[in-house]
């Protein structure tokens, strides 16, 4: 590979990093359009947007695992073409991340996962020195006042200390002359609320000691709380750079949303809003569990019922907990079913034979049987219909698939081929016709369309609404806004832990469905939208 | 070419199947069960054990017995304990499980069984109650631990099998009981009906009712479920863990039965902890999972298999080839038939490792 690293002197200001005209297409998607992004050192920098906004995409970018089409990135006083950058001249320039995940070994302890990731100090004969590693170590975590033992396993730690030690790691190889810029990914997204605190505070003592910090988080106000300036991403585009600012919430999500969001462009297509009377075969309580705090809600016969909200806010919690996989802690889960059966307790069984339904969101992990043939991936929660003294019913199961095959047009040769022999959306074709053929009353979907393609999710749509046409009650979890607000006759959203807002009629587009979602009151600027139960 | 011309080799042949189906993997059919290659996919072990048989009953050295009533009444008596095992072998691996205590519980079984008759004159039916009952009893702790507080299986087992192996030493005192056994039980063992072994036909039972469990009732097909994605299985609401426990239990009972069964045959228990019947039973289980439903544990594949390697090994022995070439065979036919099997790609292989 031809390396045209040409250290340009760095003209104009002193930014420590620098993104200039950054443009990333993929397929026919343009996820960055000349974004711009400028990080003065010593500060934190916010850079937040709504969902495909393309600030994932430039941390990818920036990080080397995605190259871009075209534009200029400077760290410190190098600077690339676009096109030549990657991950490795990424780090000599001294870009350090932190991603979500935080890729620590939690077995392991913590000065292990130090060494682990710049190398252990060896004396003679490829020994480790065992006291050199610990000393450093422990003047690090000094440094970064994280309170540990360095013999202590990463598990044992609290998590904001294990983001404490992530980033520690990440800027360990610092040094009095040289600037690091720490790249934290949506640090916060799975952390409770006081352990956030705790996490933010520290990176803000790092910012006051000099340290240059990029922050990408959905958590409004997280970041007016930390950051100095701020970067606003909408479709790839950098719309606001607020620099030394700090705006309100209120200006802040205006700039994520557009200032007015478009009015009801297809508000003739979105479906009406069943009649009030209509059964309720799914009540929830003050549900508590997990990360829920008191979740109240009803869906109805014939309604899709949307969940929005951050990662993190429970989403998928509450789908679970409903089908019976997790007991819930406090409140109550009621479904009422096709023949009028109500289920408030049991396990996934109970739940199934009151006619609930489950589509998890990881579909290789929990709905899968790869190697199984098609035919066995639909008869699996029905086996018990083709049981004969004879044996197995296989000409009946036979018939049934090849149905079920041609009425949700799963593209396939036959029945009898290997699951994992189809795409991914003809997967999830095959996992939602296994739930349907039982006529369930309550369909339980977490992200339904994701890895599935173009084609195969218009059919995945038009095959919910027609079960729901049949009566049947569907709640949708998705990060997808554009698909909520497609898919639902209304919107919850889920905000730590609790039904926050309801989106309904002309509000159900992915821009009102971002403010929402984003902001911590619950009614952006601008729009009045449905008060918040 | 023509099926019925697949040349007479023995081992060499399972060798040259995998290049045959490397042609087919990457066509768009693949995994369709239709169409030759499908076909000949399923039966390719069938047509090597009908091969092997054909050529042992040519060849001039083996041509005299081998072929002949008494050498196949010996050859299946003698083979009815591991074809039982393998039997028992099979259940917790559709789930996706190694067992491999199972021989050991066999030979525990199978000294249970000799010493209460000779040491405490208990009435035959009692002592092989006892036998299989121990076996119901250790598949139950086995399924106990793996399940529920979620241990290895093959770690838990070989410790098991270990455990099992010591306390036969300590039972037996290392001798082999031979004195005051019920000497019904040798005759049942030595007899033959229509001229096939007695023993045989328990054989025969068992894998029926085996095969019906598996392939004919929801239980059985949800057990494949198991194998395939437990996660997925425990959301369209199979009971994974008291599947997989049942498994277990099933499994130690059937290789008590083997116990009960080798000292009907042996008519005498021996201080063996049971691994030399283990391993065979373990090849033919993997053979058996590259027939009849290639990438999935089978019954009737697995019956193919104990006949492919009995046979061959058979035929080796009245060949005169030495006592090593049994072990080499058995070593050598595992090793292709865990190739072929994860190389069909279907089986997820076995989560002990």
């Amino acid at each position: 590979m031809t390396q045209t690293t040409d250290p340009v002197a760095n003209a104009s200001t002193d930014a420590v990093l620098r993104v200039a005209g950054l443009t990333k297409r993929f397929g026919a998607t343009l996820a960055l359009d000349r974004a711009e992004l400028e990080l003065r050192p010593g500060t934190v920098h916010a850079l937040v947007g709504g969902n495909g906004c393309g600030k994932s995409t430039t941390i990818k970018v920036l990080a080397g695992v995605h190259r871009a089409d075209a534009g200029r990135i400077e760290v410190a006083d190098q600077g690339w073409e676009a096109g030549h950058y990657d991950a490795k001249a990424g780090r000599a320039a001294g870009l350090r991340f932190v991603h979500q995940d935080l890729g620590l070994f939690p077995e392991l302890s913590i000065a292990e996962n130090f060494a682990l990731d710049a190398g252990y100090p060896t004396g003679p004969g490829r020994r480790v020195r065992w006291g050199a590693l610990q000393r450093r170590v422990a003047q690090l975590l000094a440094a970064y006042e994280i309170d540990a033992d360095p013999r202590t396993p990463v598990a044992a730690l609290r998590p904001a200390q294990r983001t404490l030690v992530a980033i520690c790691r990440a800027l360990q190889d610092s040094e009095a002359d040289r600037q690091l810029v720490l790249v934290l990914d949506e640090p916060t997204a799975t952390l409770p609320q006081h352990e956030s605190a705790v996490l933010l505070d520290a990176v803000r003592r790092r910012a006051d000691l000099g340290q240059t910090v990029l922050m990408v988080s959905h958590r409004m106000p997280e970041v007016l709380a930390v950051c100095d300036d701020f970067t606003v991403f909408r479709d790839g585009r950098t719309v606001a750079a607020l620099v030394g600012r700090r705006p309100t919430e209120r200006e802040l999500v205006g700039h994520m949303t557009g200032t007015a969001p478009a009015d009801a462009v297809d508000g003739g297509t979105t479906p009406a809003v069943p009649a009030h009377d209509a059964d309720v075969v799914l009540a929830v309580h003050g549900l508590h569990g997990g990360p829920l705090r008191g979740v109240d809600l009803e869906v109805r016969r014939g309604e899709v019922v949307g969940v929005a909200g951050l990662v993190g806010s429970g989403r998928s919690s509450l789908l679970r907990t409903v089908f019976g996989e997790h007991a819930p802690g406090a409140g109550t889960v009621t479904v009422r079913g096709s023949g009028g059966a109500v289920a408030a307790v049991g396990g996934v069984r109970a739940r199934m034979d009151a006619g609930v339904a489950l589509v998890p969101e990881d579909r290789a992990g929990e709905a899968a049987f790869p190697e199984l043939t098609i035919r066995d991936n639909l008869s699996a929660p029905v086996l018990r219909r083709y049981r004969r003294l004879r044996g197995m019913d296989r000409r009946r199961e036979r018939a049934d698939a090849a149905a079920l095959v041609a009425r949700y047009g799963v593209r396939t040769p036959s029945a009898d081929a290997p699951l994992a022999s189809l795409s991914g959306g003809n997967q999830q074709k095959v996992v939602l016709a296994r739930w349907l053929q039982r006529d369930p009353a309550l369909l339980l979907l977490d992200e339904p369309t994701q890895g599935v393609d173009v084609m195969s999710r218009a059919d995945i749509y038009r095959t919910v609404r027609e079960a729901a046409a049949g009566g049947c009650a569907v709640l949708v979890a998705s990060s997808d806004l554009l698909e909520l607000s497609t898919l639902c006759d209304r919107v919850l959203v889920l905000q730590d832990g609790r039904v926050a807002a309801e989106a309904t009629g002309a509000q159900l587009t992915p821009d009102s469905l971002t403010a929402l979602t984003q902001s911590s009151a619950g009614a952006p600027a601008g729009e009045p939208l449905g008060a918040p139960r | 070419m023509s099926l019925t011309d697949t040349p007479p080799l023995s081992s060499a042949a399972a060798g040259s199947a995998a290049p045959e189906e490397r042609a087919a993997a990457p066509a768009p059919g693949r995994g369709a069960h239709g169409g030759v290659k499908g076909l000949f996919e399923r039966h390719a072990l069938l047509l090597l054990l009908v091969a092997v048989a054909v050529f042992f009953s040519v060849l001039p050295a083996s041509a005299d017995v081998f072929p002949t009533q008494e050498n196949l009444s010996v050859l299946l008596g003698d083979r009815a304990t591991v074809a039982l095992l393998a039997l028992s072998v099979i259940l917790p691996l559709v789930c996706g499980y190694f067992d491999f205590s199972l021989g050991a519980i066999a030979a525990t079984s199978s000294v249970l069984t000799a010493g209460l008759m000779s040491f405490h004159d208990l009435p035959l039916g009692l002592a092989m109650t006892a036998g299989i009952g121990v076996g119901v009893l250790v598949g139950a702790v086995n399924g106990l631990l793996v399940t529920r507080f979620g241990l290895n299986a093959f770690v838990t087992t070989l410790g098991m099998a270990t455990l099992l192996g010591g306390l036969v030493q300590w039972y037996t005192g290392g001798q082999t009981i031979l004195l005051g056994l019920d000497p019904r039980l040798a005759e049942f063992g030595s007899t033959t009906l229509l001229g096939i072994p007695q023993v045989v036909y328990v054989v025969a039972v068992v894998a029926a009712l085996l095969w019906y469990l598996l392939a004919q009732t929801p239980f059985g097909r949800s057990l494949y479920a198991i194998g395939s994605n437990p996660r997925s299985a425990a959301l369209v609401g199979i009971r994974v863990q008291r599947s997989v426990w049942s498994t277990f239990v099933l499994a130690g009972g059937i290789a008590g039965l083997v116990g009960v069964l080798s000292l009907a045959r042996a008519g005498s228990a021996t201080a063996d902890p049971g691994t030399g019947l283990l391993f065979p039973a373990l090849a033919a289980a993997f053979l058996g999972a590259t027939a009849v439903r290639p990438g999935f544990f089978n019954v009737v594949g697995t019956l193919i298999g104990v006949l492919f390697v009995s046979v061959s090994v058979s035929g080796l022995t009245l060949a005169g080839a030495d006592t090593w070439a049994s072990p080499v065979f058995n070593g050598a036919a595992l090793l292709v038939a865990v190739g072929l099997s994860s190389y069909l790609g279907r089986s997820r292989g076995v989560r002990t490792v």
